[in-house]
């Protein structure tokens, strides 16, 4: 059971007189549940988003990203754990490490990257993890003794794929890869073209909620998975996401511009941003709120308030 | 402007080499006329741009790099079959004097600069591959260690009608005791006659006090096809050109160029087409990258003659650019004399792709690694287009070797 615990996070665009986009957000995602983050556009959604994965276009100029884990989420951990290790300042690590740590971001627009297949890509993405987390979950001595005698980690050529097998054997791999392909209705020569290059947007966004899946993170958040899809692929993604959730316990927050993903992915809670702030916040009925009456309300509720 | 003489350099030398090497009389009047031309001879064109001169060959210190007596090298020739013939020059004269007479300089000519009269005149090494008509033939590799103060090296193709061939050649440093600054001169001459085709891989990865000049010229005749692969990877200074004739009606060429550079290294890579006759094809394609305060400058020619009617030329180039401190530049020139012509060019210089780093880093990979799969990735479409498998592994692996 981890908890993604965002408390008056500020942050703004990363160079000279840089815009202040997020002015104190407060939120909360346990794993299991689904949080749908609804706003207009330019309210911080995708900076929040960005944000978290540790993106360096963005400075963090106040609060903080906190992740919080249970004996489940470090099952996989040989060392000894401590209480320090399980909770998180996010802020202070790289973005590799937060992925490791279990933050998952699917991107609005994933980057396409030639040359890189996606099967090459994904070994690496797994093995990466499993390294990365028994990292920062060893002790500091033992960390410096390794690094003694560390190789330079990258000893196997991507193109190629691992020579050693790390963490993950071929055969596990492709079982796990084709079950998760299955529910996502993917075929499987996705596998051999090069990571989302030529993809079409829909592609992209199963192959978004593909890689989450495989990496199976604690808090997924999804940044307009649902943008651009057509009502197939919708129904395909939303099925891959109610599966993160109902079968790797992840958290999801999603954002999204529509109601219409919430029809096949029920969230939990909903959440209003406004401004660099989320301002309000309720069940399932507040999506439908907003698809009826827009946000002018809510920035009426919120001006009031404030 | 005319380059500074060489005093150890005189027609007693030039004799002297081809009297060892029991060479016809022929080649003798060849290299000494290579050996006048010298005084008149000019040095390579280099690019230059406003305020500066990229390559500066003038700089080469000829009189203490050339040790013309003392060339000494170590090659292993493998043929996949003996229908072809793969032979230094001197054990080919005998059986193959006519064949390599009426080749030898038809392509390239010995005079064309100083640094190939040079090359001519005083070559001790280098390879004569005869394929003939109707010969198929893919394992064709020369690997040759360089283990004096300099080398110069010829190499003549002759491919004949309706012939194929694939040939790899690599030039490393051999065990040879030199200290300071070496020179390292290959000339390659390919004459493919009608419907021949000829597949021809280079990779230098000579060490970091090696200076290297290249020049690699085909002669492609009707619906020939000519397949170049140039890989530089080592050197401290490399002038490169590689250069097709299209000169038959349907012919055809490709020339694919890599190059990793590191630390100080200097590449000067050119690729050059001419179209001269009707239904040609031609396809550019390099990519380089630079790392610490390599430097880079490529020129890529795509000449549509007066009669090459519905001609296909195209050209891209891309250098990835891994350190602030590296510096490219690229021209791509097209000259078209044939309207009947498609043709696209491009070149770019660029850094590693800010967004493409974040999304590998947002699936747990370190930057380190990250990066290194990306700049193998912008390799990959150029590996792609070597057919050979043992030469893609070779350049793989020499990719693989500089990302540590």
């Amino acid at each position: 059971m981890a908890t993604l615990e965002i408390n008056d996070l500020h942050a703004r665009v990363a160079e000279e007189d840089g815009e202040r986009i997020l002015r104190g957000v407060d939120l909360t995602v346990e794993s299991g549940d689904i949080h749908a983050l609804m706003g207009p556009n330019g309210s911080g959604k995708s900076t929040l988003a960005k944000v978290i994965a540790g993106h360096p276009a963005y400075e963090v100029t106040g609060g903080e990203v906190l992740l919080h884990l249970d004996e489940e989420d470090v099952a996989d951990i040989d060392a000894e754990i401590d209480d320090e290790d399980y909770h998180w300042e996010l802020l202070e690590l790289e973005p590799n490490e937060r992925a490791a740590l279990g933050i998952f971001l699917g991107f609005q627009y994933p980057a396409e990257i030639e040359g890189v297949t996606m099967t090459n890509f994904l070994r690496q993405a797994l093995n990466a993890k499993a390294d990365e987390r028994e990292e920062l979950f060893e002790e500091e001595e033992e960390a410096e003794a390794d690094a003694d005698d560390e190789d330079d980690g990258y000893d196997t050529s991507p193109m190629e794929g691992p020579a050693d097998d790390g963490e993950i054997g071929v055969a596990e791999f492709q079982e796990i890869l084709s079950e998760k392909m299955e529910l996502l209705d993917m075929d499987e020569k996705f596998m051999q073209r090069y990571l989302n290059a030529g993809f079409s947007g829909g592609e992209k966004k199963q192959n978004e909620v593909l890689q989450a899946a495989m990496l199976e993170p604690a808090v997924a958040v999804l940044d307009e998975i649902d943008s651009g899809l057509d009502i197939d692929r919708l129904q395909d993604v939303s099925k891959g996401i109610n599966a993160l959730r109902d079968e790797q316990g992840t958290g999801v927050l999603q954002i999204t511009h529509y109601q219409r993903i919430l029809d096949y992915v029920e969230p939990d809670h909903v959440h209003v941003m406004l401004d660099g702030e989320v301002v309000k916040s309720g069940g399932a009925e507040l999506a439908e709120k907003l698809e009826d009456k827009g946000y002018d309300w809510v920035r009426e509720d919120a001006f009031e308030a404030a | 402007m005319s380059t500074q003489a060489i005093e150890s350099l005189s027609e007693d030398t030039v004799r002297r080499i081809a009297e060892e090497r029991d060479e016809p009389e022929w080649l003798l009047e060849t290299r000494l006329n290579a050996l006048s031309a010298l005084e008149t001879a000019e040095l390579p064109d280099v690019i230059q741009t406003p305020g500066r001169r990229w390559t500066d060959l003038e700089a080469l210190d000829f009189e203490s790099l050339v040790d013309p007596l003392n060339q000494s090298d170590t090659t292993e020739r493998s043929v996949g079959d003996d229908e072809v013939v793969v032979l230094p020059f001197t054990e080919a004269f005998d059986e193959y004097g006519d064949v390599i007479e009426a080749n030898f300089g038809s392509v390239l000519d010995p005079e064309h600069n100083y640094l190939t009269a040079l090359s001519v005149a005083l070559f001790t090494t280098g390879t004569f591959v005869y394929v003939p008509e109707g010969v198929d033939v893919e394992d064709v590799t020369v690997r040759a260690e360089m283990n004096s103060r300099s080398l110069f090296s010829q190499t003549l193709v002759v491919a004949e009608e309706s012939s194929s061939v694939t040939i790899l050649e690599s030039i490393e440093p051999g065990d040879g005791e030199v200290d300071g600054d070496r020179y390292f001169s290959n000339l390659v001459e390919i004459a493919a006659g009608e419907n021949a085709s000829v597949q021809f891989g280079s990779l230098q990865n000579l060490d970091d006090e090696t200076y290297t000049y290249s020049l690699k010229r085909a002669d492609v005749g009707v619906y020939g096809t000519v397949d170049w692969i140039e890989s530089n990877f080592g050197s401290k200074l490399t002038r490169s050109d590689v250069e097709s004739e299209l000169n038959g009606d349907g012919a055809e060429s490709q020339i694919v160029g890599t190059f990793f550079g590191t630390e100080d290294q200097h590449f000067d890579i050119n690729a050059r087409v001419w179209h001269q006759a009707e239904h040609t094809t031609a396809d550019l394609v390099t990519r380089g990258v630079l790392d610490d305060v390599a430097r880079s400058v490529y020129e890529g020619v795509q000449d549509v003659g007066n009669d090459a009617w519905n001609t296909s030329s195209y050209q891209r180039e891309n250098t990835l650019m891994l350190s602030d401190d590296a510096e490219a530049d690229a021209s791509p020139k097209l000259i078209i004399n044939n309207h009947d012509t498609e043709a696209s060019h491009s070149a770019t210089v660029g850094q590693v792709d800010a967004e493409d780093l974040f999304y590998l880093e947002s699936r747990s990979i370190d930057s380190h690694t990250a990066r290194n799969m990306l700049v193998e990735g912008f390799f990959v479409p150029v590996l792609e287009e070597i057919a050979v498998d043992e030469f893609r592994d070779d350049v793989e692996e020499l990719v693989f070797e500089r990302l540590q």
